[in-house]
């Protein structure tokens, strides 16, 4: 199954590329088991925010900039609030990237 | 909001509308040609309030704060523009939009603008036997209740059409120029006021 490369930027995502980067020039780590290692974050994230992660947030915001090409979702919002049953966060500047899964599985 | 407000405040020239109503404009359509072939994944990608789903329509829409309009841009590099309250507003945003796409690199010029449809709108404040304004109108009227609430009026003369319905509110569409709009609800208004309902 194809899944998005998109979670790579995240923090735990730039961790890990960071992590088999010095394993790789190390010598520790080939490259193409580095990229397997990847693809299976890729694979880990999708289905773990698809069946481990319950917890709701609703983001609101204005809304600075949009865009929709290549059907991926962009959105700048200013002073945006974050809030789920806990916590509410406030951000000054945040971008939403947005793909629709359904568009995997075609 | 600022047109409501004056038409409380300044006294309306009873020459030009003897009702003494003037129709608000709602929304400006007009069109231009860029003159030049687009790139629209470019403009998309590049370009901010912009989608593009050729999947499902074949333009780049694109929408901007001031004035509060949206843009059809086509690979062909025409463009429609609607939204504006004004007709000097439709070419003031459809200017903006040219320059965007200018600034993206690509050799827009900005010919032949024409506005296409004035939509306005007007309380007349009473309200109207639309049975009654459909018979003896019934070459200009359709009135199909079960359909659609409104009375549907095809002026001829302009060439105008009208909703018209029950509470007194009235949408004129169709004109190129204001004027128009203008002359259309100046010729429906005595009829409106020969059809109004009496209240019980």
């Amino acid at each position: 199954m194809a899944t998005f490369e998109l979670y790579r930027r995240s923090t735990i995502g730039m961790c890990l590329t960071e992590t088999l980067d010095e394993m790789v020039s190390s010598g520790t780590l080939s490259p193409e088991l580095a990229i397997q290692v990847l693809v299976q974050f890729d694979k880990s994230m999708t289905d773990a925010l698809e069946t481990q992660v319950k917890s709701k947030v609703t983001v609101k915001g204005h809304l600075h900039t949009y865009r929709f090409c290549d059907n991926v979702w962009t959105f700048i919002l200013t002073d945006a609030q974050f809030k789920n049953e806990e916590t509410t966060e406030q951000v000054g500047k945040v971008k939403i990237v947005a793909c629709d899964s359904k568009l995997l599985t075609q | 909001m600022a047109e409501a407000a004056l038409e409380g405040s300044e006294p309306v020239d009873l020459t030009k509308h003897p009702s003494g109503i003037i129709p608000t404009l709602q929304n400006i359509v007009s069109t231009v040609n860029l003159d030049c072939k687009l790139d629209l994944k470019a403009i998309a990608l590049q370009a901010r309030n912009a989608e593009y789903n050729p999947k499902r329509f074949a333009a780049v829409i694109m929408r901007i704060r001031e004035p509060k309009t949206t843009a059809l841009i086509f690979a062909s590099g025409k463009m429609v523009c609607t939204g504006a309250k004004s007709e000097q507003q439709s070419k003031l945003a459809a200017r903006k939009y040219a320059r965007i796409i200018q600034k993206l690199g690509f050799p827009a010029k900005f010919k032949d603008f024409k506005i296409q449809n004035i939509v306005a709108s007007c309380d007349v404040k009473f309200p109207i036997r639309l049975e009654g304004l459909a018979y003896s109108h019934g070459a200009f009227s359709s009135y199909e209740p079960e359909l659609f609430p409104g009375l549907i009026y095809r002026m001829r003369q302009p060439k105008i059409v009208l909703l018209i319905f029950v509470s007194g509110k009235i949408v004129l569409t169709g004109a190129k120029v204001r004027e128009e709009t203008y002359t259309a609800f100046e010729n429906i208004y005595p009829v409106l006021t020969e059809f109004r309902k009496v209240q019980q």
